[in-house]
């Protein structure tokens, strides 16, 4: 089932590559049904997988290379941590095929481009085996590239498209070192069979500590760890909506549960020593970066910069180091996926009614575009950690995380920080909003039309439904999440060297 | 108490109190659809919507007759089961929370009724009463939650909707700016809300009212250094919700919304959750003086002094302030906020007497839901009429052309200002007599505040009602409809006879904090001079000052002489004391200023450094490497053959 899900993107792009370039109205409905039947599929995936177990599920697993040392396998499975993520890509998938209606110029290899990435980032999510992973993820942000030079806009897309290409590339080579450095210490790179092997016998501190650095900073590279992050508003600014969605929802996730699934249960030593490092840096992402976007006068822009602070979120829950900041970390997770998916579906809807994002020039919107207008309040209330969206839950699991922690002696100010971070978010959402939405319409801008179909509303609306009900009943996920976050905690505590002694060394003070 | 929690959970046949749960959700569930099927039905929507409310009073009501002197609680549903954080959401149904319950939908029902007549002509009606359906949805959240972090949604939750309420006429820029202001500075307030129940929560292990109590009571150590801290910072919730000092400044702008919707927030819901949740939390402000080191300095006070005194310069201030507005509205702001400054003075007070208990916040709370709800209500009965006129020196003459109006408001009056017989009086002696006995200080102000109410009061009524006309938008004014009349009238009934005795709410809520608490002495309309003289008689002596003084300056004046008078500290108060002049000064400029220097470092060093530099370090590399790519054969066998050596050695190392 599972790698049915992973392939049905694949299949539509191939029927896509069969239609000629010219019935673009055939394209565009191939690509809306492959992408539906996806988003569905995902759904019955997400709620027949059982809750309270920390075991994979929907497992499957192919033998691929098996020669002289090298063990490669095609080995997809989900847990509670995935499943979720699995769920939000599937259904920004949608969305963000369903947005692109309006896409002109090359639409056939710009659908295809866009499979791949849906494509990409489930296989990446689905993936146990860390060589698949990588491959799935390159898969997904090959296009990225491509769609942002191509399709991009703003004069200085070229540069951006340039700077996210290095960035991320270089990121992920750094990871790849990381993983390759973790393959020659053990022989596998199957997470199952990882697990199995470290149980007992925990890597030597020295090759943790030489493989944490590469994947912390390469994949957090990925993630927009603070100060790797300047890729990412720029990128997204000139992206199209679509890959922008794609991009800051669904495969910036994919950084975060590498760290999740490899570096956290498998390197604990390294990570207690890493720990204060990865502190500062999340109080990068959450307050610099948040007072960053206070300055944007572009609206996507502004939703870039508010985006890495969201990671600071998911970071610091990592950096919490137990069950409830860990679980509070994966609700982020799929929480921000589905918001930023919604954000930039609506700013993609905003610049295509008006032709710019440029906050100062836009005005009263809310009178023209009522359902756009009103869902981009409620989105931008999520963004600032209203209760009642899924972002709150999150954003509470990783508070209460924290405070439980005791790695680290400023839990009291980093918590003040990070609580502080979510008031920035107030002012620079509000200040969006009164810029944007509210005030008098300006009159060139009587006539740009709302999203009035059910059909155009339903992207929107599907993204919205989300974010209220695992906001309303988080329980949906947790029950999920919580058991194989556990697992991660249980492989913690396996360190090399106790805890004891990491205190006495100083490692870990502040 | 504990003993009828469990009694309630264990019988499971009579689940009477799940009533409750209905009493939360008919808003909720008429506001989802009105907002989906009935944006273009106006009566039906505004029909569908009042339904709603009147069913959760009627309840509200069954609940009261079947629960009153009970506490029950439970909390049937898990909402983010995780190890070590399991919050459940439940329903509280005890004094505090069925006398609450009243007050929220009966005042909400009044206001919808009036809003039928007031907002009629207004385009967004049916989205006017979904949005007031889910503030009355949110609200009742507050009252009934059974946890803290349940409470702090839908305290939340009061804080969206109530954005958009203000906001609702969101294409002026004064109301958008407002409802800004007014998310932001309760955003502000909540921050210290949330660390106040993590602290809570580290110490006790739940964030359950009732089990927190509990806790508490029998460990009243527990929060050890972080006793009085976890106290201030759950104020601060309170402080912004309720608009204390120095986060008011949100409240008096927040008028720009419909003038109903004020009657509603700013009377008797939003701004009341603050003083509602202080009593929930009661418990807090108990417990002995602790502060951590680096808070050495304040060694020594206990959180609730610090509660109590918040509460009397906000009480001050806004008097002072208010006798120098001339908008019919702001008038009331700032005599709500000096009100509120007075529940919470109460509520700090409270906690120092030697039977801690903050009934006398809850009571006046009580009694100013129903008199300052009508006398909004009749300030927009007065702004209809006069056509969106809001100035009182443009009034006058008022009480001959709006009978109804004029007499329900005086009745509001009268009781604001506390005259006897009136229920302002009862509940305002309660606070006196309690500041009385823990501290002359906070009396005295308490008793000036009561004077320059009556004041202020004075004032509105013989320059807005009394006189002659003074502009023709007030000569030419009608009596407001039926719909909005009939409201004015049975608000102004419970003014009058809401703090009697006979009804005793005080008491009610008195044994709320101490159960075992039964009065003597029982006299429906005098008890306030048998039970404490003093109080009574300073309270009664500023009435009759503060009145006799208006009378003096404002019978009959055409233009405000108080300036000429007092000089620059009218000009202080009618500039509000310059605090937005204040903030826009200080905390503006300072988080501009962290905003540029964060964007500069982004920028420049960041991005500028950074992305220029690794360019430049690929170009370096570029080079290097092109000395190794020779297009020699041989020259490439002997790289691969070093790099296979290496490899082996890095693998054999290991």
């Amino acid at each position: 089932m599972l790698t049915f899900l992973i392939l049905l993107p694949i299949i539509t792009a191939l029927v896509i590559l069969a239609i000629p370039g010219h019935y673009r109205f055939v394209i565009r409905c191939v690509a809306l049904l492959g992408t539906l039947e996806t988003a569905i599929w995902a759904a019955v995936l997400f709620f027949r997988s059982v809750p309270g177990t920390p075991d994979f599920q929907f497992e499957q697993l192919v033998p691929w290379i098996s020669a002289g040392g090298l063990h490669v396998n095609y080995h997809v499975g989900v847990d509670g941590i995935s499943v979720g993520l699995v769920l939000a890509a599937a259904w920004v998938g949608f969305a963000a095929t369903a947005i692109s209606w309006d896409i002109e110029r090359e639409n056939k290899l710009f659908y295809i481009l866009l499979m791949m990435m849906i494509s990409g980032s489930l296989g990446a999510f689905a993936s146990l085996d860390l060589f698949f992973f990588y491959f799935f993820n390159e898969m997904a942000l090959v296009p990225t590239f491509i769609m942002i030079g191509v399709w991009g806009s703003g004069p200085d897309r070229q540069a951006a498209a340039f700077r996210i290409t290095l960035y991320l590339t270089l990121g992920a080579l750094v990871a790849l070192v990381g993983l390759v450095a973790l393959y020659a210490a053990t022989g596998t790179l199957d997470v199952t069979e990882l697990r199995r092997q470290l149980v007992d016998h925990p890597l030597p501190i020295k090759t943790q500590q030489r493989v944490f650095p590469c994947l912390l900073f390469g994949f957090g590279t990925l993630a927009g760890l603070w100060p790797f992050h300047s890729w990412a508003p720029q990128g997204y600014a000139c992206a199209p909506a679509a890959t922008a969605m794609m991009h800051a929802g669904i495969l910036k996730k994919a950084g975060l549960l590498a760290l999740l699934r490899v570096a956290w249960p498998f390197l604990p030593d390294a990570v207690a020593y890493w720990m204060p490092v990865l502190v500062w840096l999340c109080l990068g992402n959450l307050l610099f970066c948040g007072f960053v976007a206070l300055r944007q006068r572009d609206l996507n822009l502004l939703i870039g910069n508010s985006s890495l602070a969201h990671m600071g979120f998911a970071f610091l829950g990592l950096a919490s180091m137990n069950v409830i900041g860990l679980t509070g970390t994966v609700l982020v997770m799929v929480a921000h996926a589905f918001l930023a998916g919604l954000s930039f579906a609506l700013t993609g809807w905003v610049r295509h009614q008006t032709g710019t994002v440029e906050m100062t020039r836009l005005g009263g919107l809310l009178r023209t575009m009522p359902f756009i207008g009103a869902a981009m309040i409620l989105c931008f209330m999520a963004g600032c950690g209203v209760p009642g969206f899924a972002n709150f839950a999150g954003e509470l699991g990783v508070l209460f995380g924290v405070w439980k922690g005791t790695m680290f002696s400023l839990h009291a100010w980093v918590l003040a920080a990070a609580w502080g971070g979510l008031i920035i978010a107030g002012v620079y959402m509000m200040r969006a909003i009164r810029l944007v939405l509210h005030g008098e319409l300006k009159p060139e801008w009587h006539e740009v039309s709302d999203a009035n179909s059910g059909w155009r509303r339903l992207p929107f609306v599907a993204l919205l439904v989300a974010l209220v009900l695992f906001g309303v009943a988080p329980g949906i996920l947790t029950r999920r999440i919580e058991p194989a976050v556990v697992e991660i905690v249980k492989m913690a505590r396996h360190r090399a060297v106790p805890d004891s002694l990491v205190g006495a060394t100083g490692a870990v003070q502040p | 108490m504990d003993a009828h929690v469990l009694e309630h959970a264990a019988e499971s046949g009579s689940r009477l109190q799940d009533l409750a749960w209905m009493v939360l959700f008919a808003p909720l569930i008429t506001a989802a659809g009105t907002h989906m099927f009935l944006r273009r039905e106006r009566s039906l929507a505004a029909g569908f919507n009042i339904a709603a409310v009147a069913l959760s009073f009627v309840l509200s009501v069954v609940l009261f007759a079947a629960f009153a002197g009970e506490t029950v609680a439970g909390s049937p549903f898990s909402w983010m089961p995780v190890a070590g954080m399991d919050i459940s959401f439940g329903l509280r149904l005890d004094n505090l929370s069925l006398l609450m319950l009243l007050v929220v939908t009966g005042v909400a029902l009044l206001v919808m009724l009036f809003s039928t007549g007031y907002m009629h002509e207004d385009p967004g009606y049916s989205r006017y009463f979904c949005t007031l359906s889910l503030f009355v949805f949110s609200m009742l959240g507050v009252v009934l939650a059974d946890n803290f972090v349940m409470m702090f949604v839908f305290w939340e939750l009061v804080g969206v909707t109530s954005y958009l309420l203000i906001g609702f006429w969101y294409d002026r820029a004064a109301a958008a700016d407002a409802a800004k202001k007014a998310f932001l500075t309760n955003r502000l307030g909540d921050f210290g809300f949330l660390m106040g129940i993590l602290l809570i929560w580290s110490a006790t292990g739940t964030v359950h009212f009732g089990t927190a109590e509990a806790f508490l009571t029998a460990h009243p150590l527990a929060l050890g250094s972080m006793a009085s801290l976890a106290g201030v910072l759950v104020f601060m919730g309170a402080m912004g919700k309720s608009a204390q000092f120095p986060l008011h400044v949100w409240l008096p702008d927040a008028m720009e919304g419909p003038t109903p919707v004020s009657a509603l927030i700013h009377a008797a819901t939003m701004v009341a959750a603050g003083v509602y949740m202080l009593c929930r939390v009661f418990f807090l402000y108990t417990l002995p003086a602790n502060w951590p080191d680096w808070l050495g300095f304040l060694q020594g006070i206990p959180a609730s002094s610090i509660v109590a005194w918040i509460g009397g310069i906000t009480a001050l201030l806004a008097a002072l302030i208010a006798v120098q507005q001339n908008d019919i509205k702001r008038i009331l702001a700032y005599s709500t906020l000096s009100q509120l400054g007075l529940m919470v003075l109460a509520v700090g007070m409270g906690a120092r007497l030697s039977a801690p208990n903050a009934g006398a916040a809850m009571f006046h709370l009580f009694t100013h839901a129903s008199f300052k709800a009508l006398l909004f209500l009749g300030a927009g009965s007065v702004i209809h009429a006069c056509h969106h006129e809001q100035d009182i020196w443009k009034m006058g003459g008022l009480w001959q052309r709006m009978p109804v109006t004029f007499v329900t408001f005086l009745v509001g009056s009268l009781a604001l200002m506390g005259v006897p017989l009136f229920s302002g009086f009862y509940s305002k002696d309660d606070i006196l007599a309690t500041s009385l006995e823990t501290g002359p200080i906070l009396f005295s102000l308490a008793v000036g505040v009561s004077a320059l109410t009556t004041f202020y009061m004075s004032r509105l009524l013989l320059v807005a009602f009394l006189g002659r006309p003074r502009s023709s938008g007030a000569g030419q004014a009608l009596e407001s409809p039926s719909s909005m009349t009939w409201p004015l009238v049975i608000l102004a009934l419970s003014s009058v006879f809401a703090g009697w005795q006979i009804f005793g709410v005080s008491q009610f809520l008195t044994r709320h904090f101490l159960p075992e608490y039964r009065t003597h002495e029982f006299d429906p309309l005098f008890g306030p001079f048998n039970h404490n003289p003093t109080a009574a008689m300073f309270g009664f002596g500023a009435v009759l000052f503060g009145m006799s003084l208006a009378a003096r300056i404002y019978y009959g004046a055409e233009r405000d002489p108080l300036p000429g008078l007092m000089g620059r500290l009218a000009r202080a108060m009618r500039h509000r004391f310059y605090f937005d002049e204040i903030y826009e000064a200080t905390v503006v400029p300072l988080h501009d200023a962290a905003a540029a220097i964060a964007g500069w470092i982004d920028r420049w060093i960041i991005s500028g450094l950074l992305v220029r530099g690794i360019p430049g370090a690929v170009e370096i590399a570029g080079r290097a490497l092109r000395l190794l790519q020779t297009g020699n054969l041989q020259t490439y066998g002997l790289w691969f053959a070093a790099g296979a050596v290496l490899l082996a050695v890095f693998t054999l190392k290991r």
